[in-house]
């Protein structure tokens, strides 16, 4: 297990790297500037520009600077925000991510796993039906829309709570932006609980934990569960990394300041530093959340060794 | 088969019943109220006011984008100040101010009690300080061509050299060299010094100083810094290469630059050219005072909330990126007692309905300009707090004149004729059709010219001379099936209302020539390159605001051939004409001459013009004091909470006086 995970981590560097290369080299080919604006600058200008911030330096030099402030675990400073460092953004932006994709990331899991195995007990009822078609709407309903919905019936019409931005943890603006980001991830984990449970529930095993007298209840949650979770194990554990690390469109809706909406502004601003910055975070958290996930496979699944 | 709902799939039918009921009640609501959305005014004298995107930094002179100009204005105060409804410059630490009899140079006289947040006292040098490092090239300002009328502002910021004689001491001289075979006349900032009198009739003048008759002295020769450019310039000129040899080259310094503290409260800032409207663009951010001891000591942490300090009628209290800034009163403030407002929270959000949505419940009490989303305007602009004004900005088309068929004048004439411009607007709804080059009802007293009218007749006959006739069809359609579709497209950044126009002007030339453009849409950095290297072909669509509220911010953009031009278009008479126009001191006299030039650009047909902007933003009624200006920037010392519903705005304010 040790040498496994010691194996992993090592990949790790090279495929970081390797993603930091590419998206450097993206960047370089994308038209425009940080500095391009809607009105063209005077060549003279631009120059000055291009030589306050090493653009004017040939590739190979900026590229070693890139990769030897990364190595020092410092991504240097936004070219839009002028003085900030990439350091500095992300340790602000994420704990809003975080805390958001976390509370969506538990609602997900508790009402999901709950639904899901509700649904596979009780077969074709009519609880098994009900769950999965609202899991159905809430996987077709991209949160796009559900948001807008979401803020017109609760906010713009009931009061009940506010529109969008920030106000800290916990305050009642994080209700709509959590409901929104969990929608898809419940539906997709109750319908995965579900398959899964399903599967379980027929197998030899359970029969024989059925036919050794152990009661419904000690079945369920002490056999069939772990068994019937492992798909949603794969399945969670790289989703919880994308919700760590910021969902672009539900932090744009309630305009919260998030490492996704800087994300994007960072593309669309050419920012290079900050894109780096960012890919390579969230590049770490998949590959570390998808070496838990098969640390919890181990864990969950007997037949499962490295 | 009909099924009984059980008392529980009941229960879920009701649910969803109102969940239906409770979206469009909501639409029937807003269609009775006289505002939109909650107009409850805030218990402090607080306005909380969405601003757009991010700023990038409370560095002044560093960011040319709307809502960090809007920042500025609360955090720091130029010589000169926005007029709030017309943005012509009011006096603010300067109390008065003259200009020479060219309009070629400035004397500022700053008022004695304006201080920085500190406590410190504002003077003659802080703005000299501030004006030398807006142009430093170490800051590389991209507003820094703004200041590019002031005396050898352009080659410091060049990082440009003198060429000096090392025995004599003496300069080469601009005028030795100069390359046009007409005679440029100087301005009075050029010439040696008359008396002061003569020189600014009727306004005050200051002393005469040394670095003054310098100002005066004929202007010196500037060659590039780079000795690769300079070797191929003088290689290039006879006269240069002989003039230059033996002779060494000093770096243009900050010192050089025309502005000057005559002492503690006057300030003389020396132009190279005359520029009538210059002291309304001193009101920008470039030109707003900065502090210098504070940022000599933090550097670029200077802005950081614990450092800052401000000259304007606020200060920060409070910056949470991406989120808000908030800024409260500057106690220190020369005109402290009569700013009203306590706070402002500038709100970050980059989606228009987020910010509407935040507005309509009441947690926010302005939004920035073009935030109303378009399926969203026949229920807000009904309303009273619906902010429309008439908007220093202009639509066009570019044309690339460098490629046939659109090198023909006759070609681009027909395209212009053939879109119905006056339609266009009617279903945009908030824009006003335009003919010419300069928006429409923004400049009063600006003689403004017409451009060719929609005539898709004469538009016909126009192609046909040019070599592609156009044939009517038995249908009553028409067909041009000569002229070369694949060497023309249009194209845009891509961006739903762009992608509606895009496809009215293609229904227009369709159905009025017989031609189907191609449109091509491109992210927006990237268009702003294929339009800036003409690596088009025919048409893009072309976007300009204001600088500053004169015509000439409009039509400089042909003055040369290259910067934001984008057509290929260029002429040396254009170029002379509008040269002539500022030099003559009479606006009257000047308007008219600007608007022969606009008439000479109009008739070369480089662009089409489309249409003249209009404001597109709410405030509550209870917000008093901002006014849907042309230019959409706000001095938020003159706003104000009101809290009697009888001195509300019910509808536009008056912005005449």
């Amino acid at each position: 297990m040790l040498r496994f995970i010691t194996r992993r981590l090592l990949i790790t560097i090279p495929t970081i790297l390797v993603v930091i290369t590419v998206t450097w080299v993206l960047i370089r080919l994308a038209p425009g500037n940080f500095y391009s604006g809607e009105k063209r600058l005077p060549p003279a200008i631009e120059k000055n520009i291009r030589e306050k911030y090493g653009l004017d330096k040939p590739w190979y030099e900026q590229y070693a600077k890139t990769m030897g402030g990364i190595l020092r675990w410092d991504f240097g400073t936004s070219l839009k925000y002028e003085g900030q460092s990439v350091n500095a953004i992300i340790a602000r932006s994420l704990p809003v991510s975080a805390t958001i994709g976390i509370l969506a990331y538990l609602l997900a899991l508790g009402v999901g796993i709950t639904a899901g195995s509700i649904a596979a007990l009780k077969q074709n009822s009519k609880w098994d039906y009900a769950s999965m078609a609202l899991a159905m709407l809430g996987i077709s309903v991209p949160n796009f829309v559900l948001g807008p919905i979401l803020v017109l019936i609760f906010s713009l019409t009931l009061y009940w709570v506010p529109p969008s931005r920030w106000a800290g943890f916990p305050s009642r603006n994080i209700i709509l932006p959590v409901l929104t980001l969990s929608a898809i991830y419940m539906a997709y984990i109750a319908r995965l609980t579900r398959a899964g449970m399903l599967e379980v529930l027929r197998s030899d095993y359970i029969r024989t934990a059925r036919s050794k007298g152990l009661s419904e209840r000690a079945v369920v949650m002490r056999h069939a569960l772990r068994g019937g979770l492992l798909p949603v194990v794969s399945y969670t554990g790289p989703a919880l990394a994308f919700l760590l690390t910021g969902t672009v469109v539900v932090e744009r809706i309630f305009a919260l300041p998030g490492l996704g909406n800087y994300f994007i502004q960072a593309s669309l601003n050419r920012d290079e530093p900050l894109i780096i910055g960012i890919v390579a975070f969230i590049a770490i958290a998949l590959l570390v959340m998808n070496l838990l996930v098969d640390i919890a496979y181990a864990y969950l699944d007997p037949r499962i060794r490295y | 088969m009909v099924t009984v709902p059980t008392p529980r799939e009941r229960t879920a039918l009701v649910a969803i019943i109102m969940l239906v009921a409770a979206t469009s009640s909501c639409q029937v609501a807003a269609k009775n109220e006289e505002f939109f959305g909650k107009t409850t005014p805030p218990t402090r004298n607080v306005l909380r006011y969405i601003n757009g995107d991010e700023p990038e930094t409370l560095d002044p002179p560093i960011s040319s984008g709307q809502p960090e100009a809007r920042i500025f204005i609360a955090l720091y105060e130029g010589l000169v100040e926005y007029d709030p409804k017309t943005l012509a410059p009011v006096p603010a630490i300067a109390e008065s101010w003259g200009v020479n009899n060219d309009s070629s140079e400035y004397v500022f006289h700053l008022r004695h009690n304006a201080r920085w947040s500190n406590g410190d006292p504002i003077v003659a040098e802080d703005f000299v300080y501030s004006f030398r490092r807006g142009l430093s090239p170490e800051l590389a300002s991209r507003n820094a061509y703004l200041a590019y009328y002031i005396k050898y502002g352009q080659a410091y910021n060049e990082g440009a050299v003198f060429v000096r004689n090392p025995q004599t001491g003496e300069f080469l001289l601009e005028k030795d060299f100069a390359h046009s075979d007409q005679e440029v006349p100087e301005s009075l900032s050029q010439k040696p010094l008359s008396s002061g009198e003569a020189e600014y009739k009727g306004s005050d003048s200051a002393p005469n100083t040394s670095f003054h008759q310098f100002m005066h002295s004929p202007a010196r020769l500037t060659l590039p810094a780079s000795e690769k450019a300079r070797k191929k310039l003088i290689d290039a000129d006879a006269k240069l290469q002989a003039a230059v040899r033996d002779k060494e080259f000093v770096p243009v310094r900050a010192e050089d630059v025309g502005i000057e503290a005559v002492d503690d409260y006057t300030v003389r800032i020396s132009l190279s050219q005359p520029a009538p409207y210059f002291s309304g663009l001193l009101a920008h951010q470039l030109f707003r005072a900065v502090p210098r001891k504070v940022i000599e000591k933090y550097g670029e942490h200077w802005t950081e909330p614990a450092h800052i300090v401000t000259s304007g009628a606020f200060k920060v209290k409070a910056w949470r990126p991406y989120s808000e800034l908030v800024v409260e009163r500057n106690p220190f403030y020369w005109d402290f007692a009569n700013v009203r407002l306590e706070e402002i929270h500038f709100y970050t959000t980059q989606d228009n309905p987020t910010a509407m949505n935040l507005y309509k419940v009441g947690e926010a009490d302005a939004v920035l300009n073009h935030t109303v989303p378009n399926p969203w305007l026949d229920v807000v602009r009904s309303k009273k707090d619906y902010m429309d004004g008439a908007e220093a900005a202009i639509v066009y088309v570019l044309i690339n004149v460098t490629r046939p068929p659109m090198n023909d004048i006759r070609v681009r004439r027909a395209f212009n004729m053939a879109i119905d411009k006056v339609t266009y607007s009617q279903s945009r709804r908030i824009t006003k059709p335009l003919s010419a080059f300069t928006p429409e009802g923004i400049f009063p007293g600006y003689p403004q010219p017409k451009g060719d009218p929609f005539n898709p007749e004469q538009a016909r006959k126009l192609l046909g001379e040019a070599g592609f006739p156009v044939m009517q069809r038995a249908d009553g359609s028409y067909e041009c099936a000569k002229f070369p579709v694949d060497q023309v497209e249009y194209v845009f950044n891509t961006q739903s209302s762009n992608r509606t126009m895009a496809e009215f002007f293609q229904a227009q030339w369709k159905q009025n020539l017989g031609i189907t453009v191609p449109l091509r849409s491109m992210e927006f950095r990237t268009f702003l390159n294929v339009r800036a290297k003409l690596e088009y072909k025919g048409f893009a669509l072309g976007i300009w605001g204001a600088d500053y509220m004169d015509p000439f911010t409009f039509l400089n953009l042909f003055s040369t051939p290259t910067g934001d031009n984008g057509s290929g278009w260029w002429d040396q008479r254009y170029s002379e004409m509008l040269d002539a126009a500022n030099r003559t001191l009479d606006k009257q006299k000047r308007y008219e001459l600007m608007a022969r030039a606009e008439k000479f650009l109009l008739d070369a047909q480089p662009v089409i013009p489309i249409e003249t902007s209009a404001t597109n933003w709410v405030k509550k009624p209870y917000v008093k004091g901002m006014y849907p200006n042309a230019g959409s920037l706000f001095p938020w010392k003159f706003v104000y909470i009101e809290r009697d519903p009888a001195k509300w705005d019910y509808g536009v304010p008056a912005m005449a006086d």
